[in-house]
C-alpha cells in the first residue's frame, strides 16, 4: 500500500473530535475561524468559545505528549498565553487549528528543553524514592491508564512519526493541516505516517502472536 | 496484521482518551485571557513582508554601495551583471520569504537553511564560470577589507530584519535568525558587487561569500542564544 493510500485514510475529517457545542454556547454556529476573527475583535464570547472549544483538544494532545496531568494544565495554559500574544499574526480564513497547533508544538517544545536543562543541572544525592503509581501500573480501566495505553502504543516510534500520529489521530486534522502546523510538507506528513505505519505492523504483529 | 487492524487500535485507544474537558483549567484560562482582552489589529500579508525584506535587502545595498563608490560594477560585462544580480535577487527572495513566514505561525516551511545552502553552493560557481583569476598574491590583504566592508553592511541590516520580524510572533528564534542572517550577508554581498572592483575568481569566491555564510551562521547562532533566554524567563502564568 502506497503512503498516500494510507495516509488518505487516516484523516478524520467526519469526526474532528471538537466537542459539540453546549446549548449555553452563545455563538454555536459560528466556525473556529470566525471565533478566531472574534477574538482578535476581542469579542468575549467568541473569545470564550473559541477557549471551550479547542482547550479540550488541546489537553488530549498534551496528556499523551507530557503523560502527566499538571504538565498537561501547565502547556495549556502557556499555550493560550502565547496564543493570546500572537492573536494578530492569525490571517483572517485560514484555518485555526494548524494555527494553534504550531503555537502548541512549540510551547512543547520549550517546555521539554526547559525541563532537560534542569534535568542535566539536577545532581542526585540520595536513592530516588519510589514511586507509587508508576506508569506501566496504572489501572487499565481508569483515564490515566487510557493514556498509557495510547502512549504504550505510540512509544515505538521515533518522537517525529509520533507527533505526526498523534496530531493526526488525536486533533483530527488533515494531512495538509498537521504539514502546516509542523511547518513541513504534506508530502513528508505522509512518509513519516506511512513509516509509522509500517513499524506499527511490526511491532503490533508481534505483540498479538506473543499474546 | 493490516493496516485497517492498526487504524481500529489507534482510534480505540483514541476513543478511550478522557474527553479533555476539564472545567478548572479551562475556567482559569478564560478567566485569564478574557480579563486582558483589547482587540489586535491583524498582520498584513506575507507578501507585503516579503516585499519589505526585499526593499530593504535592495535599499540597504544600493545606499551603501552608493556612499562607497559603484566601481565594482563598472568594470562588469552586461553577461556578468545579469547573471550576478539575478541570483542576488532570486537568493535575496528565498531569504526574504523565509523571514516573512518565521512572523506567523503555521506559515509554510522555513528557506532559511535552503536560503544559504542556495547562496554557498550557487554564489562561488557562478563566480567560477564568470570569473578568471586564481593568484594568491595579497589573498589575505585584498580579501579582509572586503569581509569587513561587507559584514559591516550586513549589520543594520540584520537589525532592521530584526526589528520587522518582532512586529509578528516568531517562535523559533534560531530558525528565524539564519533567515534574517542570510539576508543580511546578501545584502553586503550585493553592495560588495556593487563597489568592488577586484575581479579574480579567486577573490569573489572566498571573501564575498563569506559575508553571506559568517553573517548567516552568526545569526543562526544569535537565535540559538535568544531562545535559550527565552527559556530561562518563566512565561506569565494565568493561574490566579
Amino acid at each position: 500500500m502506497g503512503a498516500e493510500d494510507e495516509s488518505a485514510s487516516l484523516r478524520v475529517e467526519e469526526d474532528p473530535m471538537i466537542p459539540t457545542p453546549s446549548a449555553q454556547d452563545p455563538a454555536p454556529s459560528l466556525g473556529l475561524e470566525l471565533l478566531m476573527s472574534g477574538y482578535q475583535q476581542a469579542d468575549e464570547q467568541a473569545a470564550s468559545a473559541l477557549i471551550d472549544r479547542v482547550s479540550p483538544l488541546l489537553l488530549r494532545y498534551f496528556w499523551v505528549h507530557a503523560f502527566h496531568r499538571g504538565d498537561a494544565e501547565d502547556l495549556l495554559q502557556d499555550t493560550w498565553m502565547r496564543i493570546h500574544r500572537a492573536r494578530h499574526t492569525y490571517r483572517k480564513g485560514s484555518p485555526v487549528l494548524p494555527w494553534i497547533f504550531a503555537i502548541a508544538r512549540h510551547t512543547g517544545l520549550d517546555h521539554y528543553r526547559k525541563a532537560r536543562r534542569v534535568e542535566i543541572r539536577e545532581m542526585q544525592v540520595d536513592p530516588l524514592p519510589e514511586i507509587a503509581h508508576p506508569p506501566s501500573d496504572l489501572p487499565p480501566g481508569g483515564s490515566d491508564g487510557k493514556i498509557a495505553e495510547l502512549d504504550a502504543i505510540l512509544a515505538h516510534l521515533p518522537a517525529s512519526q509520533r507527533e505526526v500520529i498523534l496530531m493526526l489521530k488525536v486533533t483530527g486534522m488533515t494531512v495538509e493541516e498537521v504539514a502546516r502546523a509542523t511547518a513541513s510538507s504534506a508530502g513528508s506528513v505522509k512518509q513519516k505516517a506511512h513509516r509509522a505505519y509500517q513499524k506499527l505492523r511490526v511491532v503490533l504483529g508481534r505483540e498479538a502472536r506473543d499474546k | 496484521m493490516r493496516k485497517d487492524e492498526i487504524d481500529r487500535i489507534l482510534d480505540q485507544a483514541v476513543r478511550d482518551l478522557p474527553s479533555g474537558d476539564d472545567r478548572a483549567a479551562i475556567g482559569h484560562v478564560q478567566r485569564a485571557i478574557l480579563k486582558d482582552l483589547k482587540p489586535a489589529r491583524p498582520l498584513p500579508a506575507l507578501w507585503v513582508f516579503t516585499l519589505a525584506f526585499v526593499s530593504l535587502f535592495v535599499a540597504f545595498a544600493v545606499a551603501s554601495a552608493s556612499t562607497l563608490g559603484l566601481h565594482g560594477i563598472r568594470v562588469l560585462s552586461m553577461g556578468q551583471r545579469w547573471s550576478i544580480f539575478s541570483l542576488l535577487l532570486f537568493t535575496g527572495w528565498l531569504a526574504a520569504v523565509s523571514s516573512a513566514r518565521a512572523m506567523r505561525p503555521a506559515s509554510g516551511m522555513p528557506l532559511g537553511w535552503l536560503a544559504l545552502v542556495s547562496a554557498g553552493g550557487a554564489f562561488p560557481v557562478l563566480f567560477a564560470l564568470v570569473f578568471r583569476g586564481y593568484g594568491t598574491l595579497n589573498f589575505v590583504h585584498e580579501g579582509v577589507p572586503c569581509l569587513v566592508a561587507g559584514l559591516c553592511v550586513a549589520i543594520p541590516t540584520g537589525l532592521a530584519t530584526v526589528w520587522i520580524l518582532r512586529r509578528g510572533f516568531v517562535m523559533d528564534w534560531s530558525r528565524s535568525g539564519l533567515g534574517a542572517g542570510v539576508l543580511a550577508g546578501l545584502t553586503g554581498l550585493f553592495m560588495l558587487e556593487l563597489h568592488c572592483p577586484n575581479l579574480k575568481a579567486i577573490h569573489v569566491m572566498v571573501w564575498h561569500v563569506a559575508v553571506v555564510v559568517v553573517s548567516g551562521m552568526a545569526g543562526f547562532a544569535i537565535g540559538m542564544i535568544a531562545d535559550h533566554f527565552r527559556g530561562r524567563i518563566p512565561e506569565r502564568s494565568t493561574r490566579p
